[in-house]
């Protein structure tokens, strides 16, 4: 076993304090934000507010398998459009509102993270990563040719103007994002500090050796994969309210996937924040360039970035600041 | 009195030289002032719809700078404010909040297709704002919102009259055909040309010998040829998208495919780059489009805005010849400023009132809109490569390459047939 899982198998200070810290902290962020865009009083906020917070859930729910299980999943635009079109299908046949539809989005997402645990699990490294870019274009295909759910013209989300007390929706979709952003951190955090973290550490380092100490690596990846697949789907389930229109093109675009691995890996993949710290400033930046450079230029951004961290930070920006710090 | 001395006639004239020379029209009008007028959108610059976006955005410049020329709108400078949407719809809503909210736009218009024009729908709504969108297919079907006009030759009746002219050319042959084989991509425009293809088929009585659909990638198109080719069909109705026509055709071509009418609602053919490349086996080839250089369709403006088009497209390398979104796009504009001098002022309500109510002259010809906001008359033109040897698209620039057979008002030619080995 290497330093490295030894010093993760070390059992945490994971105290009631700082949990206490980490919910309060997120609470009072949480009122502050929705309290300082309603100053701003600018719809805008709330739409750029919900790009930035939807990836920082998306990164997080990727990191839980690709950061803590060392297990890169490249299909997760697939999860994200099995949560989206939860939504149009439940909306379509029940005429139910978001908030149960996200509870079932997770729910199908679970379940959709436990089958391709259970499938492609016995599968290991690139094969593992091969296998889930499979998924998501047997998804897509699914999809394209499910017309129920509008096939490949895509389907139409009629939503209201506003759901009081909100001011307006676009206010409501931010505080149902900026909500289920807090809880995925808070379960990914909780898992960092937990005997599933520290097993899911174990055979991120050497399976074989972790499964020889007793850590039962299958049960833990199928954990793994559960809650990641269903944090996605949840990251994708108002993704219709959002946009009004939903097509195949954009539910399983590109971006979605390239995203969730760049984000984590330029924050600091294994960690809770890493991927917080990622998807803010990366998404930030995008959503930025989208309004300022508006060009081809601004899809080179997340390459860029990328780039420069693979060579200079290699563990991402809480890496650099822990090596700082331990210098 | 100022007196004319022979020196200032002698600027004068020097000036009125220099003008003319720029290309810049004379002053008849006022130069704008006051705060400019902003018109807010996004458009797909990069990204699959960037080739459409693209020339879109070069003529609306094309247009501001003519306004401008004349004036502006209600005495302001028009300024354009767009962003790239990258083609992603996930982009929009976020795009049109800041045009509204921190750009303080007066006025929207859309980007290019379906898939950007939706998601600003729900935003537009929201603010009562009224759009002109750019070649949506039924989007306000949904919505039904009052303020929203369209500008696409396609209409509201979609399956009733989509491929109507395909079908009056094919039944005046003689003898009539009798089998039909359709084909379509996987896709939103496709699957509505091929649901209109197969109401008309049964219509007129047709057999439908082969009917598929081919998933979005597909690379390899000779099995569907060969399948078509083996059901022997009279009539074969494509509905696809520029990769896949150019796929399509070549597999038809290499097959040495035949058929009496081949074509249908190919989007390909009408981009310069593929014209170019096709080349010889776009003949006979009978196509939708929107515009031809054909003598029949020669609006007033339509020829100087394809030659300014021209010379942007040659700096900044979009569409070479612009037939298929230049005109479109420019008449979006045409029909916000007409709606505009005809109000006198920005109020959305008066606007879409105006815009419901009255006629428009542009560059494609007069256009009315219906309830919806499509137009009232649906004008799918139907046109019939014909003569075309090489990939010269100075040849495409001129009369009688793309013959129009439909609509029977703008009709140029005759139809040619069969398509095929022996058409090249």
């Amino acid at each position: 076993m290497t330093v490295k899982t030894e010093a993760a198998l070390r059992p945490r200070p994971a105290l009631p304090a700082g949990h206490i810290a980490f919910w309060g902290g997120a609470a009072l962020l949480c009122l502050a934000l929705v309290a300082g865009f309603r100053v701003l009083d600018n719809e805008y906020a709330w739409f750029a507010g919900y790009f930035i917070l939807q990836y920082v859930l998306l990164a997080t729910a990727w990191n839980i398998l690709g950061g803590y299980a060392g297990y890169v999943n490249f299909g997760a635009a697939g999860f994200l459009a099995v949560g989206a079109y939860t939504t149009v299908a439940l909306r379509k046949a029940f005429g139910l509102d978001l908030l149960p539809c996200i509870a079932a989005a997770a729910c199908i997402g679970g379940l959709l993270g436990l089958g391709t645990g259970w499938l492609a699990l016995r599968l290991k490294g690139v094969y593992f990563a091969i296998a889930t870019l499979s998924l998501a274009v047997l998804l897509h295909t699914i999809v394209v040719n499910w017309s129920f759910v509008g096939g490949s013209r895509g389907a139409y989300v009629l939503r209201p103007a506003s759901i009081p007390p909100f001011v307006s929706y676009g206010e409501y979709l931010f505080v149902v994002m900026l909500v289920l952003a807090v809880i995925g951190v808070g379960i990914a955090r909780g898992i960092e500090g937990s005997r599933l973290g520290m097993g899911l550490a174990a055979l991120r380092d050497d399976e074989r050796a972790a499964e020889a100490a007793g850590v039962p690596t299958l049960r833990l990846k199928l954990v793994a994969t559960t809650l990641s697949g269903a944090l996605m789907a949840v990251a994708g389930a108002p993704l219709s309210h959002y946009t009004g229109y939903l097509n195949p093109e954009a539910a399983f675009g590109l971006a979605f996937s390239v995203n969730a691995i760049a984000m984590p890996l330029i924050g600091g993949a294994g960690t809770w924040f890493g991927p917080v710290i990622g998807a803010v400033l990366l998404a930030s930046l995008q959503q930025a360039a989208t309004v300022t450079i508006s060009s081809a230029a601004n899809l080179m951004i997340v390459g860029v970035v990328l780039v420069i961290f693979a060579a200079a930070a290699p563990r991402g920006i809480v890496g650099l600041i822990r090596g700082g710090r331990h210098r | 009195m100022t007196k004319i001395t022979r020196r200032s006639l002698g600027q004068l004239t020097a000036a009125t030289g220099l003008a003319a020379a720029s290309g810049i029209r004379p002053a008849a009008a006022q130069a704008p002032s006051g705060p400019p007028l902003r018109i807010g959108y996004s458009m797909s610059l990069s990204g699959g719809l960037a080739g459409n976006g693209r020339p879109a955005l070069a003529t609306h410049r094309i247009w501001a700078d003519d306004v401008n020329a004349r004036g502006g709108l209600l005495g302001r400078p028009v300024e354009l404010v767009h962003y790239d949407d990258q083609s992603n719809g996930a982009q929009v809503p976020g795009i049109y909040t800041k045009l509204i909210d921190v750009d303080k736009v007066d006025l929207v218009v859309s980007g290019y297709a379906t898939a950007i024009i939706a998601p600003a729908m729900p935003i537009v709504m929201q603010r009562g704002m009224t759009i002109v969108t750019l070649l949506g297919t039924g989007v306000n079907h949904e919505f039904r919102y009052d303020r929203h006009f369209n500008i696409c030759p396609v209409g509201s009746q979609v399956k009733e009259t989509f491929a109507k002219g395909f079908f009056d050319i094919a039944m005046a042959m003689d003898p009539k055909p009798r089998t039909i084989a359709i084909a379509a991509l996987d896709s939103d425009f496709p699957q509505r040309t091929a649901e209109s293809a197969r109401f008309l088929a049964r219509q007129h009585g047709l057999r439908v010998v082969y009917d598929r659909s081919y998933p979005p990638g597909t690379v390899d198109f000779s099995p569907i040829m060969r399948s078509i080719q083996a059901a022997r069909p009279d009539l074969v109705y494509i509905g696809s998208y520029p990769p896949d026509s150019v796929g399509l055709l070549r597999s038809a071509s290499e097959l040495r495919m035949s058929a009496r009418m081949f074509g249908g609602a190919m989007i390909g053919p009408q981009i310069s780059a593929l014209k170019a490349q096709l080349g010889p086996i776009l003949n006979n080839l009978v196509t939708w489009d929107v515009y031809a250089p054909e003598p029949t369709m020669q609006f007033p403006g339509v020829e100087s805005l394809l030659r300014r088009y021209r010379e942007v497209a040659a700096r900044e390398q979009t569409d070479a010849l612009g037939l298929y979104v230049p005109p479109l796009a420019y008449s979006q504009m045409q029909v916000l400023e007409q709606a505009v001098k005809r109000v006198g002022r920005i109020d959305q309500a008066a606007l879409a009132a105006d815009m419901h109510a009255n006629a428009f002259d542009t560059v494609i010809g007069p256009l009315t809109f219906d309830a919806l906001g499509e137009w009232t008359e649906e004008r799918n033109l139907y046109v019939q490569y014909q003569g075309v040897t090489d990939g010269n698209l100075e040849r495409f620039a001129r009369p009688g390459t793309q013959v129009i057979l439909y609509p029977p008002r703008y009709k140029s030619g005759e139809l040619r047939g069969p398509y095929g080995a022996s058409a090249t």
